[in-house]
């Protein structure tokens, strides 16, 4: 089905069917993402100090939002901190990425920490490594659901790869 | 070694391999520094030159660090490799394949100093090998050993120097060390070069043993030999190898 879209794949996001570079003891954040981000950052102390403390940034940033003690936060924290996530891929690889997260419609929905960024990152993952060249991601929150939609923008007969994010479960872990 | 040494740096990651070439090539000890960003990319830069070193990322796509590892003992004379990676449960594997070293990313200049070290002590032990296997010499041997281990799956770390013999078994090995006997996905012949630093000899087709761990060497009447190990165990010698374990042991 050259060019088409591949059927929707909906993922409840308390399941953890992630790829293994997310997948880390009781939903932690993966070593291995952490060290691979610092290694980027560390390759532009020299030829880019600014960009290195940006990425230096983001990753507080990314690592405040998820060790802080567990706690619901409001789905717009959430989807920010997938930005922050999407910004520290852009360092691990530059150029790769054309990322758009969409603003929460659900201003009173509460999650986990990460319950929205395993799954992208998981998606994610998959196709940085499996694919060269430019991924295209796009998060659009409708209500307790969010779509993702995944693709290849140099290649156009790579098929899209749509996710719907449930967030029922986690809506009721935290509230 | 008469020059600085030679080295591949592969990783999928343009940024990670950035940093580490930009370290490799700060350091006084390399004299070239080439980059690939796939497994396919550094055969193709392998088959075009001679490198003493690759530092490996695990984790790529399509063919990945470990895979390029095995597929590099194939080869006649491999370069070292230097596992680089952001996940440190990968390093069992990294001793399964005899990796030379071990680095978690990002590389401190003191960590990746350590690994230089360990690779300018391979190249002189390979340039010094012809000599260093007729005296037994040498500082190239891995300090530890990946084993399957029987209880519960999984890898078993073991240090060279409590194996006492290694025993043919099939295309691998069977280890009898100081903790019990253990499967080694490695042929003999390929232990005798690896372990030839440390101690061992290939006395028997189906037996290396390390002669730090023999207490006695037994003539027999049909022209072989049996060395007697520091817990008695007998392991046969072959006739044609008597002559130079005796020269080996002064014996």
């Amino acid at each position: 089905m050259a060019g088409g879209t591949a059927p929707a794949v909906t993922l409840p996001i308390a399941l953890d069917e992630v790829h293994a570079e997310q997948v880390a003891p009781n939903g932690a954040v993966s070593v291995h993402f952490v060290n691979n981000v610092l290694a980027a950052a560390a390759s532009y102390v020299e030829e880019d100090p600014d960009a290195a403390r940006d990425a230096l940034a983001e990753l507080g940033a990314f690592l405040t939002h998820r060790l802080r003690p567990p706690r619901p936060v409001p789905l717009s924290d959430e989807l920010d901190h997938v930005e922050v996530y999407l910004r520290l891929q852009e360092f691990r690889f530059p150029g790769r990425l054309d990322a758009e997260v969409g603003d929460s419609d659900a201003p009173r929905t509460l999650v986990g920490p990460g319950d929205v960024q395993r799954p992208v990152g998981a998606a994610l993952d998959g196709w940085l490594a499996r694919r060269p060249g430019r991924v295209r991601v796009r998060l659009m929150p409708a209500g307790e659901r969010l779509q993702l939609r995944l693709d290849a923008p140099d290649t156009p007969d790579v098929e899209p790869e749509l996710i719907t994010i449930d967030l029922a479960a986690s809506v009721r872990r935290t509230t | 070694m008469t020059n600085g040494l030679a080295i591949l740096a592969v990783d999928d990651e343009p940024r990670a391999l950035a940093d580490i070439s930009r370290l490799l090539e700060s350091s006084a000890s390399v004299d070239r520094v080439a980059t690939a960003t796939s497994a396919k990319e550094a055969l193709v830069s392998l088959s075009g030159g001679r490198y003493d070193a690759l530092f490996l990322d695990v984790a790529m796509p399509e063919i990945e660090g470990m895979a390029l590892a095995r597929l590099l003992r194939r080869f006649a004379d491999p370069p070292a490799v230097v596992f680089l990676t952001g996940h440190p449960d990968a390093a069992v594997e990294a001793f399964e394949v005899q990796a030379l070293d071990f680095l978690v990313k990002p590389v401190t200049r003191e960590r990746l100093d350590a690994a230089l070290r360990r690779v300018e002590a391979h190249v002189q032990g390979a340039e010094a090998r012809p000599a260093a296997s007729a005296d037994g010499d040498g500082a190239t041997a891995p300090d530890v050993v990946a084993v399957d281990n029987p209880r519960g799956g999984g890898k078993r770390l073991v240090r060279v120097e409590t194996i006492a013999f290694a025993q043919a078994s099939g295309d691998y090995a069977r280890i009898v060390c100081d903790d019990g006997r253990f499967l080694l996905r490695t042929p003999l012949t390929q232990l005798e070069k690896d372990w030839a630093s440390a101690g061992f000899a290939r006395v028997h087709r189906a037996y290396l043993v390390n002669l730090t761990h023999a207490v006695e060497l037994r003539a027999q009447p049909n022209g072989t030999a049996v060395l007697i190990m520091r817990d008695g165990t007998e392991v046969p010698v072959a006739r044609r190898g008597v002559a130079a374990l005796r020269r080996r042991l002064h014996a």
